[in-house]
């Protein structure tokens, strides 16, 4: 009798260009995180390095700084995402700012509600879900694809928001088994909800652990079998890591300050030379790393 | 009469106005708000829903509060009694009809329509792109009531009518929110350095309420960008008191943010 045991199983651990191996120009690509903290930077960098035209980037419900160097790589055609800022840092990112006043990228404008509408409809393989706030507000008159409604229940004023389903899913998160189970440490802000509307799920990891390890505390798992699973310790630099790293404000403030310059003064040599420094030159991961230096990565521990 | 600060005062009032069982989210980046909360909260608020950084968080045992700088500062995770994915918030907006919200604008108009996402009439190219509405919107139409709250007072911000509405106050004034069967109650007052604002309840115009210590009607209506109705007796906001200011500078801002 023929059977298969666990180490017949698909170990899905790999690196940053392998698991990135099928971006094409013009796909939807989705970030996780919110804000300062959670996104997959490792992968996001070697999306910049692979130099890809017109992607639409599915940002977070709060997305940071991660998608305005998207944009500032000029990778990017289209943004969803209510927010693209650095909160105190900067209130905008630099890049979006200018790139939306100049009428060079668009924007699928909604708010933070109709996001998990549109994610929700792709996971549950509808053309729409309907939401009750907004009417009367301008987000239909902004973004056109957003369809006001009488609701044939009560006949009550309604907004369609229609689905939105990312070809690819970036995520970050503190731990994974080798089969692709993840854990956050925390909430996971709206991860689970990027993963769940999207074809093929990508999630960097501080640290990958044994499915024994994993298995200790299964109600931990946030998101199970994923596609693709890297890798990357302080793989979210610069922004935080919920339980492992603060944010690097000074690196997030060097970017800024160089887009900044883009933006007010259509000068790009500084936001190029960060671009280069840190993103194009590294080969790898481990190279980022080596730049940054061991004293500053290991000097942002929360505590 | 004790020394306080502007945004101090601003702080007190605003936690006045909140009563013991609301749901109250604590905001990382808008110091006077998180004060005007946490002040609430502690003084009279044991069972409110203090929501912060992705924690339904224990806070009233702990004896100093030093403001965290982002939002999804995880350190919060030592009060907390639950924690929320952002996603699994919006499945439940029956919840937030209890909670309490601040909103702010690049444009606030007489009705209390706010607008964040930017300005200029040709949306394709904005004279200046704003943050966006973020969950603004939602909050507006959610809450039973809610607050505009502005740190800047002038008639670039206070203007007749908004170029974009991304929450909805009393929309082009009574009827509005009915018309779009909004479930929510609408903005209450408006907090801004000069005065306080609330709506007359016949037109659902912004209506000065009280103006803060050292400024007169004449400078809140110079500073206002469209007709604000003022009744013949404006009463100056009341200050904050010993006890309030003791709370707040020892427990909610002990690093004196709002001192600055």
């Amino acid at each position: 009798m023929s059977t298969v045991t666990s180490s017949d199983r698909t170990v899905v651990v790999t690196d940053e260009p392998s698991a990135l191996a099928g971006l094409q120009d013009g796909m939807t690509v989705a970030i996780g995180g919110f804000a300062n903290s959670g996104h997959p930077m490792s992968l996001v960098r070697e999306v910049i390095r692979r130099r890809p035209k017109d992607l639409t980037i599915v940002g977070a419900a709060t997305s940071g700084l991660e998608v305005d160097m998207l944009i500032a790589a000029g990778c990017v055609k289209k943004v969803i995402s209510p927010y693209v800022g650095g909160e105190t840092i900067v209130g905008i990112g630099p890049a979006f700012r200018r790139c939306v006043e100049n009428g060079e990228i668009d924007v699928w404008e909604i708010d933070e509600a109709m996001y998990y509408c549109a994610l929700n409809a792709a996971a549950q393989r509808l053309p729409f879900l309907p939401w009750r706030a907004l009417v009367g507000t301008s987000f239909p008159e902004v973004n056109p694809d957003l369809v006001l409604f009488d609701d044939p229940v009560a006949g009550e004023p309604l907004l369609a928001v229609p689905a939105v389903s990312p070809d690819i899913a970036l995520l970050h998160a503190g731990a994974a088994d080798p089969y692709g189970n993840i854990q956050h440490v925390g909430s996971g802000f709206g991860d689970r909800a990027i993963a769940r509307a999207s074809d093929h799920v990508i999630v960097s990891v501080e640290k990958v652990i044994s499915n024994e390890e994993l298995r200790r505390a299964p109600e931990k798992t946030s998101i199970p079998l994923v596609d693709a699973v890297v890798r990357a310790p302080f793989g979210a630099h610069p922004f935080s890591s919920v339980g492992w790293y603060l944010e690097d404000v000074p690196l997030l403030k060097e970017y800024v300050a160089a887009a900044e310059v883009w933006r007010a003064h259509d000068d790009r040599s500084a936001v190029d030379a960060f671009l280069d420094t840190y993103i194009h030159q590294p080969e790898d991961h481990m190279d980022y790393l080596q730049r940054i230096g061991a004293r500053r990565i290991f000097g942002l521990n929360e505590f | 009469m004790a020394d306080f600060t502007t945004k101090e005062l601003m702080a007190c009032i605003m936690g006045r106005d909140l009563e013991d069982g609301l749901g109250v989210p604590v905001g990382a980046n808008l110091p006077v708000p998180r004060a005007a909360v946490l002040m609430s909260h502690l003084m009279r608020g044991p069972n409110q829903l203090v929501l912060l950084s992705w924690t339904r968080a224990n806070l009233v045992d702990v004896p100093e509060l030093r403001p965290f700088e982002f939002i999804t500062d995880w350190r919060a995770a030592q009060w907390g009694e639950s924690y929320w994915a952002h996603d699994d918030g919006f499945l439940n907006m029956k919840a937030r009809a209890n909670w309490i919200f601040f909103v702010g604008g690049i444009q606030i108009d007489q009705y209390g329509n706010s607008n964040l996402l930017g300005i200029g009439e040709d949306y394709k190219r904005l004279k200046f792109r704003g943050p966006g509405g973020v969950g603004t919107g939602n909050m507006a139409a959610f809450t039973n009531r809610y607050y505009l709250y502005s740190q800047t007072h002038t008639p670039r911000i206070f203007v007749p009518k908004v170029d974009y509405v991304t929450a909805l106050g009393w929309g082009e004034g009574p009827g509005t929110r009915e018309r779009w069967k909004i479930p929510g109650g609408g903005p209450r007052y408006c907090y801004t350095p000069l005065c306080v604002m609330d709506f007359e309840p016949e037109t659902k115009r912004m209506r000065l309420k009280s103006t803060n210590p050292g400024v007169s009607v004449d400078e809140v209506v110079a500073a206002t960008g469209f007709e604000l109705v003022v009744p013949d007796d404006v009463p100056e906001t009341p200050a904050p008191s010993d006890e309030e200011l003791e709370v707040l500078r020892t427990r909610v801002d002990p690093t004196g943010v709002l001192r600055s």
